[in-house]
């Protein structure tokens, strides 16, 4: 059992206060994340086709699927639908990336989501416009 | 019983030494606590009821959510649960990366732990030490799933990706560091005088106590009654990497300090071994859609002890209840016991040693109403409950 | 009592000059225990936060007061004041740019006592008079903690005040002119250094106020304006005991000057000073960081059982060189 002395943590104090300090620049440098970092949700408009699979299966409500126009199939007239998406409630699970068939959503690195106005974080159709 | 009002000490539910808002009520006899007298549901979110609205992929996210520094066993046990009704395998591969990744958990858990102690017992130079050798646990997580905390990695059937190219290296290396900084701060907490005589001989919990009492995890392994869920009921990759559990006769927070040190050394060398036995092929095998209905029971050993998860489907789209019991729950009354008769400079120190992750432990969803057999309120009644009992008590 | 006289009493090296060396300690003090924490401290407020107390300060000094239902408005009100004035009056005996101090008197070294347990009572007033049930336990610890380091540091201030035969600090500072006591007194050294940190209440005694395990100790129900200052006197405080370090122990101002007479002369006395100053104070962040805090009972029994007796010994030894 070794004797105990004062000040154990001595040495390591001073070996430490010669090294760099391993606080990051943050927010005066860039902060460097992770290849697979789930960050913003990012859609690509083109590869969407309205399925709907992203709404139903994501856990925090996000996607609300709305109505932009019609198209005919076969006999009947179908809604053509497009997401829109409250990124303020999104949790970036990562849910709605992985179940879209199409590869249309994405997440991004980007993390910096505080805004002062909610309806900045809205994505995609709103409606009437 | 009665006692006076100059006698009552409040800590918490807000109190700089708990993370998490909890009451106790400290009833002091001149500097000694006589007796502690917890109240418990401050943080009651009502999870248990909110799994029952979602999904069976919805509710992993539920879960998780539950605890930040236990979030990985929490979505396992979830996990587990549901892949016991429908009968389904998990493949190997699969079952050694989430050994992987909960073991990551536990060494990063245990290092929280440890600066704790460091902080509330003054020493903030060991907590900022241990927190800032922790980064490099979180950035190898954020590495492997993508998140450092709610890592959102298991899938019914799997986990969700696999282990990036070129994370080998840096894991392994990784790995060098942290056993090297383990074993730094083994030697410095036995040896440093200030703190041991802070930790030694600081609520000391016998075989008898905890035989009656019934805690888990590393406060039970303190007693010298060596229990572990990973080696008496192997789960995921348990069976083939086999754990060796620490114990220790002492009973005191000294000991519980080398024993979760020394769960860091050996979960190292259980990811080591896992990194090098890990076996090809896919990491998720589809699941089929619908559970079928059953109950299921499991165990899993969170970082803080057993947390058990009962899962019941009735073959709808989501789980007709869950229930989960804490690994804190169960030790909440042995660490009061341990508090009695010592002094309140020893509380933080007392109730760290339990390891509390209050966030856990509310789970009451049961409430019994003398009047009426209701098994669960909506919000507002319980506001309105809430409203009346206060104004009957205090 | 001229012109002269009282800007220096003001001014320099009187009250302002300690005020802004008490913010840089505090700066110093946050500094080097980042670095060897391996984190930065402050660096936002001026060049590498050096102005960051003096921000905390104006902070506070701007939020709301609120004060408990039952406490003692009188004392709480005028209470700051005088904790304040105590180490405000005692830096002013501390010769600082020359061999004599701003203000003198041949027993000094007594009034300093006197500041030290006036400061000390003032804290314990305001603590008690903020009714609370963390605040009484608070002032109990400090109560206790303040009768067991009070012994010992008294001890070990008047070890150089009988090697000097003198109970002035300018008597003392003009007997070290060959040796600093530190040589002859080391002892007596270590043990004001240790009693030091249980008067400024910093680890590992800084029991009264305790954070994580009282809320705050005699200084929980302060805010705004009574914290800015008492955090303030504490600083002071700091600044004060370590100039009466260096005036007991290490010879004070004194050193190789260059000069004759003048301003100059001044300014390198005031430079000597102002690195002796930073060297004891330096020694306390190290210790500072380096220990956890130690229980109320564990430090009582320190304080008399091991630090007493050796004072009284090195007290024996002073006798005897004299």
């Amino acid at each position: 059992m070794p004797r105990n002395k004062i000040g154990e943590a001595l040495g390591e104090m001073f070996r430490t206060a010669l090294e760099h300090p391993v606080t990051e620049e943050y927010p005066f440098g860039k902060k460097v994340v992770a290849e697979r970092f789930r960050g913003k949700l990012e859609i690509d408009p083109m590869k969407c086709t309205g399925c709907s699979i992203c709404e139903i299966v994501c856990p925090a409500g996000v996607i609300t699927m709305i109505p932009v126009g019609s198209k005919t199939v076969g006999t009947r007239q179908v809604d053509v639908k497009r997401p829109t998406f409250e990124l303020y409630s999104c949790i970036s699970c990562g849910q709605c990336v992985e179940d879209c068939r199409f590869g249309a959503l994405s997440l991004s690195h980007d993390f910096e989501l505080a805004v002062f106005k909610k309806e900045s974080l809205r994505m995609g159709k709103s409606n009437g416009s | 019983m009665q006692y006076s009002p100059e006698n009552v000490m409040p800590f918490g539910p807000i109190h700089p030494s708990l993370k998490e808002p909890e009451y106790f009520k400290l009833i002091l006899d001149s500097g000694k606590i006589k007796e502690v007298i917890p109240r418990i549901g401050y943080v009651h979110r009502g999870i248990e009821r909110a799994a029952q609205d979602r999904t069976w992929v919805k509710n992993i996210y539920l879960f998780e959510r539950i605890c930040g520094i236990c979030s990985f066993a929490h979505s396992l046990g979830y996990t587990q649960g549901v892949e016991i009704l429908t009968h389904f395998e998990v493949p190997r591969r699969a079952k050694y990366l989430r050994t992987i990744v909960a073991e990551l958990e536990r060494i990063h858990s245990h290092f929280l732990w440890l600066g704790l102690v460091g902080h509330w017992a003054g020493f903030d130079t060991l907590f900022m030490w241990v927190w800032k050798d922790r980064e490099h646990i979180l950035d190898l997580e954020e590495a492997i799933t993508g998140n450092r905390i709610h890592k959102s990695y298991v899938a019914i059937g799997g986990v969700r990706k696999d282990l990036p190219d070129g994370l080998r290296e840096t894991l392994l290396k990784e790995l060098v560091f942290i056993e090297k900084r383990a074993r730094y701060y083994s030697e410095l907490v036995q040896s440093e005088e200030t703190l041991s005589i802070r930790t030694k001989g600081v609520g000391g919990l016998t075989q008898d106590t905890a035989r009656r009492l019934c805690p888990v995890g590393p406060l039970l392994r303190s007693t010298g009654i060596a229990r572990d869920i990973r080696v008496e009921d192997p789960y995921a990759a348990y069976d083939e990497l086999i754990p060796q559990v620490q114990s220790s006769t002492d009973g005191d927070i000294a000991c519980l300090m080398t024993i979760r040190l020394n769960e860091v050394l050996d979960s190292c060398r259980v990811i080591r071994d896992a990194v090098d036995k890990l076996p090809s092929g896919p990491v998720r095998n589809p699941v089929p859609r619908v559970v079928p209905s059953g109950e299921s029971c499991q165990h899993v050993e969170a970082p803080r002890g057993e947390l058990f998860y009962f899962v019941r489907s009735e073959g709808k789209s989501g789980p007709a209840r869950v229930k989960l019991r804490t690994p804190t729950l169960a030790n909440i009354m042995t660490a009061i016991e341990m508090l009695k008769g010592r002094p309140i400079a020893d509380v933080p120190i007392v109730l760290t040693g339990m390891d509390p992750c209050f966030g856990c432990m509310d789970r009451v969803s049961v409430v019994d109403l003398n009047k009426s057999a209701q098994w669960s309120l909506t919000g507002e009644q319980l506001r309105q409950y809430g409203i009346e009992y206060y104004r009957r008590h205090e | 009592m001229n012109l002269y006289q009282v800007v220096e009493l003001l001014l320099f090296p009187g009250l302002t000059f300690f005020v802004w060396l008490a913010f840089i300690f505090e700066w110093l003090e946050r500094k080097t225990a980042a670095r060897m924490q391996g984190r930065v401290g402050p660096v936002v407020t001026g060049p590498s936060g050096i102005f960051q107390p003096v921000a905390d300060f104006f902070k506070l000094a701007s939020k709301e007061e609120i004060v408990p239902e039952y406490s003692d408005r009188f004392v709480l009100r005028w209470g700051p004041a005088l904790f304040f004035a105590a180490p405000a009056i005692a830096v002013s005996f501390i010769p600082v740019i020359g061999l004599q101090s701003t203000l003198f008197d041949p027993l000094d070294l007594l009034f300093m006592v006197f500041l030290l347990s006036f400061s000390t009572l003032m804290a314990g007033m305001l603590g008690y008079a903020s009714a609370g049930r963390f605040s009484t336990i608070g002032v109990g610890r400090l109560v206790v903690q303040y009768t067991s380091y009070e012994v010992p540091l008294l001890l070990a201030m008047i070890a150089p005040a009988v090697l000097a035969g003198s109970l002035s600090i300018e008597g003392i500072v003009a007997a070290q002119s060959g040796v600093w006591y530190i040589a002859l007194a080391p002892i007596a050294f270590c043990v004001f250094i240790i009693a030091t940190l249980a008067e400024l209440e910093k680890p590992p005694f800084d029991i009264p106020s305790a954070k994580t395990e009282i809320v705050g100790g005699w200084m929980t129900e302060f805010s705004g304006n009574t914290l800015a200052y008492v955090k303030l006197t504490k600083s002071l405080s700091y600044v004060f005991l370590s100039a009466l370090a260096v005036s007991l122990f290490l010879g004070g101002p004194q050193g190789p000057i260059l000069f004759a007479n003048g301003v100059a002369q001044g300014f390198m006395y005031a430079v000597y000073f102002l690195v002796k100053l930073f060297a004891v104070g330096f020694i306390i962040f190290a210790i500072r960081t380096a220990l956890a805090r130690v229980r109320i009972d564990q430090a009582a029994r320190l304080f008399w059982t091991v630090l007493t007796p050796l004072t009284l010994a090195q007290l024996a030894v002073a006798i005897v060189i004299r």
